[in-house]
């Protein structure tokens, strides 16, 4: 595989699985920005199992989404229904204070970085070919179980909690069980993301896991839309594709690009560019087609 | 004792500049229903521009204090009509949809400034705003102008605009509007005018600001506004969101606070600890210690 | 219908051929510089991409290498990590040899895939620690921050008798937490002691409680191991509360930016700053050097970091010629890998200020400088080898 398309494909899929774990809590309401630290702290522990005691990487893989899913519900016990304020303020804190932790640890690199993770299965290429598959089984499972939820009793109760909480509560949807499921699954799905992206680029800096990743994954939702998962598959990998190819004089303004966006997007069409009604009629055009078929 | 003293005063210098963002975060959601996340960039912006007049007309202040605020009020008239729009449908403070957009906002500003002013690089600012030397010095403890001024406008804004917001009749349109825009009509009160000066009004805190702020750190630099916003949200919140006196309380004791810890702990723990302690209050108290007013 | 299909084949296969044959000889060589043309340290990249930009005009104004001209093309990564890796995966497909990159993280991210694809990416601006990670796809500008920043600091200290202890402001970026921890080596060494360290903040703002915690401290000399702009302005709180022994303050090499001096103006006049480039040295390339830097930034003295791919480029020149590498496609990797061996021991290299010599990528006798910062600029104090 050619490497450039490697690194797009990796980091695209990264970037789906990271927007879509912060979809989930944000169908709730929740901005929930803890996933980024969860991402450091899940990517060094599983580097640190493997350089230094030597854990298969399978192993340390699945340490990673245990931690970060543990983190994520030990959290979520205190902010499972708590205001969306409570639960960015959180997320805020969690970033700091894992920066800060990471930046005082010398056995994880400290300021300067872990270097030189080893290659999986052995050889340079057939470490890409792992990594590939295994982000995007991911992407395929969380999609899955993404689908799944979104047309469940739950989901619909998720949307309800976001329309009107105190409605939704009313009607018996148990707020803070909701939510302590969508935050356990997103810091689940984090802390793995976590792992797959350090070993992507084989080494750990703290500035892979700053407050830009923060930016990066609210366009995604935002400008993809947030109230289905579909616009984050489209968008991930335009948003981060896209300009690759600009010339070099468009690429010095992408940022600006990116905020012109966001703000173009939320005035002109708030849920983004892949809406719900958008989703649920090619849905229906589908079905509609199956049944023809059928009937034919 | 010297030197707790000492870092007391740090701390009020530190706390006044988040009672001064408070401040104009919270004038714009009480007068505009909006989360402005991103006013600090804004202020920052008008500080770039202030720096751009003093340096093209030979350090005239009045100058450079009229381009900050009129760049501040600029910058806000034009960004109402993208807020109003967001707003447009709904029935409360919509944080998702006005953080986010204002994000979006700070993302550009930011850009801009380490694209085009001085290169990216940081700004300085004259000697005749930054002032040289402190007014006062005892030992460790130094008090300058910059940090004299911008507490004392700190606490005269937040009873300035108490006062407007509450005790007066446009504060009290401007409030109407921000909470039942369809209500506010029905009364007769002009929705476009009102609506344009509570931002204009918001742009004039936001400048005034900028100067305080160019004469407290004395420069600037485009991630400034990023370094500060983080804790400005946070001090709202903690506070109660559109809490003027909380913010302003909130604000002080969280400088005092990054002081003490810089000083008698540890500098890179400062951020850490002083978003512990607000989580531990957040967690007790979600809708703030002094409750919210929105 | 038939001749005129067999025609359209032949002609395509021709072409295909054409096309699938490589061409041996390089008309020009292309050198990319992954570097930040954006973002927030964009200004330091321009810097760094002239001197670049500098060697190619010379190397070209001189006959080109092998008689062929050298192009420098920019690659933004904008400082972030994702960016840059892919932009390397893109390099390391048919570049013969790359600079840069730029910083820290981006090298993190994209040296890997340099060193697995065995093409030498020179990180000129990096310390020792970070560089030799990816020897010798890669070769360090700067020798171990271990062996030489004790010497330096210790040498400062040594001017001034009534120096017993110091306090260091460090900054938890990259390297330079090993770095202090070099500084502390060195002065310990000489019987000053080090108090505990005061801790910059990244995000700092203010720099009050910091400053009074130092001073509380009583330190006899103070080092700075923090970004320029914080330097500035802890010396404004440092000096507002008492301290007047400017010459008993001492900043490291990657604080002597120019925010050290627009930010810091008259404040930091009598303050040392050690760095590896004297700007005073007088021969003919670096006269010209600084010259056309000065001309095409405002008067600005040449950033102190400028050179390194200046050099970078000579040194990639003088591979190319020594080691006859024709630029062959067909013998990319053969090719890369003789520019790395030659890099890695390259013997009397002719850099614009000094010779030097590297020795499995590490230099060895490079000076290095303390200087005293007067009105806004650099006097040499003195050398220490």
């Amino acid at each position: 595989m050619p490497l450039p398309l490697y690194y797009f494909l990796s980091i695209a899929a990264v970037n789906i699985l990271m927007s879509w774990a912060l979809y989930l809590p944000y169908r709730v309401t929740n901005l929930h920005f803890i996933v980024v630290a969860n991402m450091a702290i899940s990517g060094y522990t599983a580097a640190y199992l493997v350089m230094t005691l030597h854990v298969p990487f399978g192993v340390a893989l699945l340490a990673g989404f245990l931690l970060g899913g543990l983190i994520g519900y030990v959290v979520s016990l205190f902010i499972g229904d708590a205001p969306t304020f409570a639960v960015v303020i959180v997320g805020f804190t969690f970033i700091y204070i894992t920066r800060t932790v990471i930046e005082n640890l010398p056995i994880i690199g400290g300021t300067l970085g872990l270097f030189g993770l080893p290659s999986i299965g052995g050889s340079p290429a057939a470490h890409r070919w792992i990594i590939i598959a295994i982000l995007y089984a991911l992407v395929l499972l969380v999609g899955f179980l993404i689908h799944r939820f979104d047309h469940s009793r739950l989901g619909r109760a998720a949307s309800a909690v976001f329309v009107d909480k105190d409605l939704a509560a009313s009607l018996g949807v148990d707020i803070k069980k909701l939510g302590m499921v969508l935050q356990t699954f997103s810091c689940t799905i984090a802390g793995g993301c976590g792992v797959l992206y350090g070993f992507i680029f084989k080494s750990f800096h703290l500035d892979f896991f700053g407050f830009a990743l923060v930016g990066i994954f609210m366009t995604v939702i935002f400008v993809g839309g947030y109230a289905t998962q579909w616009g984050t598959v489209l968008l991930a990998p335009i948003l981060y594709g896209v300009p690759l190819l600009f010339p070099s004089w468009l690429q010095t303004w992408r940022i600006v690009i990116y905020g012109a966006l966001l703000i173009l997007v939320l005035v002109l069409k708030p849920e983004g560019f892949v809406t719900r009604r958008r989703v649920h009629s090619i849905e229906t055009f589908l079905s509609g087609k199956r049944k023809i078929r059928n009937i034919q | 004792m010297q030197v707790f003293i000492a870092q007391v005063i740090n701390g009020l210098s530190v706390g006044s500049i988040y009672v001064l963002l408070v401040t104009g975060f919270n004038l714009l959601l009480l007068a505009a229903m909006i989360i402005h996340f991103s006013y600090p960039q804004v202020v920052v912006f008008s500080m770039y521009i202030a720096w751009l007049v003093l340096k093209f007309t030979g350090a005239n202040i009045l100058l450079g204090v009229a381009a900050a605020i009129g760049s501040s009020i600029l910058l806000n008239l034009l960004s109402a009509p993208l807020f109003q729009k967001v707003m447009q449908k709904r029935g409360e403070v919509d944080i998702n949809a006005t953080m986010v957009m204002s994000m979006g906002m700070g993302m550009i500003i930011t850009d801009i400034l380490s694209h085009t002013f001085n290169k990216g690089l940081p700004i300085a600012y004259p000697a005749s705003l930054a002032g040289s030397r402190p007014l006062a010095r005892f030992g460790l403890i130094s008090i300058g102008t910059g940090q004299v001024w911008s507490l004392a406008v700190g606490i005269v804004a937040v009873s300035a605009f108490f006062l407007l917001l509450y005790k007066t009749r446009p504060g009290r349109a401007f409030r109407a509007i921000a909470e039942d825009p369809n209500g506010a009509r029905l009364v007769g009160i002009p929705i476009l005018s009102t609506g344009l000066q509570s931002y204009a009004l918001s742009g004039l805190l936001g400048g005034i600001i900028a100067v305080l702020l160019a004469m407290l750190l004395g420069s600037a630099s485009p991630g400034l506004g990023e370094q500060v916003a983080h804790k400005v949200l946070a001090v709202s919140i903690i506070a109660g969101l559109g809490n003027l006196a909380g913010g302003l309380v909130v604000g002080l004791l969280l400088g005092i606070l990054e002081a003490i810890v810089q000083g008698y702990v540890s500098g890179s723990w400062s951020n850490a600890i002083a978003f512990v302690i607000m989580l531990v209050v957040i967690l007790v108290k979600p809708k703030g210690l002094f409750g919210t007013k929105v | 219908m038939r001749k005129i299909l067999g025609v359209i084949l032949f002609v395509l296969f021709a072409a295909g051929l054409g096309f699938a044959q490589p061409q041996v000889e390089v008309k020009e060589w292309t050198v990319p510089f992954l570097n930040c043309l954006t973002g927030p340290i964009a200004a330091i990249g321009e810097y760094l991409e002239w001197g670049a930009e500098r060697a190619a005009f010379e190397i070209n104004a001189a006959g080109g290498i092998k008689g062929k001209p050298v192009k420098v093309v920019g690659v933004d990564t904008a400082m972030d990590p994702q960016k840059g890796s892919v932009e390397m995966a893109k390099l390391v497909e048919n570049t013969l040899v790359a600079l840069g990159p730029v910083p820290e993280p981006v090298i993190m991210a994209a040296m890997p895939i340099a060193v697995e694809s065995g093409m030498m990416s020179f990180t000129a601006t990096t310390s020792y620690e970070y560089a030799v990670k990816y020897f010798p796809w890669t070769v360090s500008w700067f020798p171990p921050t271990e062996l030489r920043l004790g010497v330096l600091v210790a040498a400062w200290a040594k001017q001034f008798s009534d120096i017993k202890t110091v306090i260091q402001f460090v900054e938890p970026y990259g390297p330079w937490p090993g770095m202090a921890d070099a500084h502390v080596k060195g002065l310990t060494g000489m019987g000053v002691k080090v108090l505990d360290k005061v801790e910059v903040p990244s995000d700092a703002v203010t720099f009050g409680p910091l400053a009074v915690k130092a001073l509380d401290a009583k330190p006899d000399g103070i080092v700075f191991v923090c970004n320029a702009e914080k330097i500035a302005k802890i010396i404004k709180e440092l000096k507002n509360r008492g301290w007047s022994k400017m010459d008993h303050m001492l900043v490291f090499s990657s604080g002597d930016a120019p925010e050290l001096y627009t930010t810091g103006g008259a404040d930091v006049n009598g303050v040392q700053v050690y760095n590896y480039i004297n700007p005073f040295v007088d021969n003919p390339r670096w006269n010209a050097f600084k010259a056309a830097f000065e001309k095409d930034h405002n008067g600005m003295a040449p950033f102190s970091l400028s050179p390194n791919y200046y050099d970078a480029l000579y040194m990639i020149k003088e591979a190319i010629e020594k080691t006859g590498v024709t630029g062959d496609p067909k013998k990319l990797k053969e090719e890369r890998k003789k520019i790395a061996d030659y890099c890695a021991n390259v013997k009397g290299f002719k850099g614009i200020q000094f010779n030097w010599d590297m020795k499995d990528g590490v230099p060895t006798n490079k000076p290095t400088y303390i200087f005293t910062i007067e009105n806004g600029a650099k006097k040499l104090t003195m050398e220490v080898r």
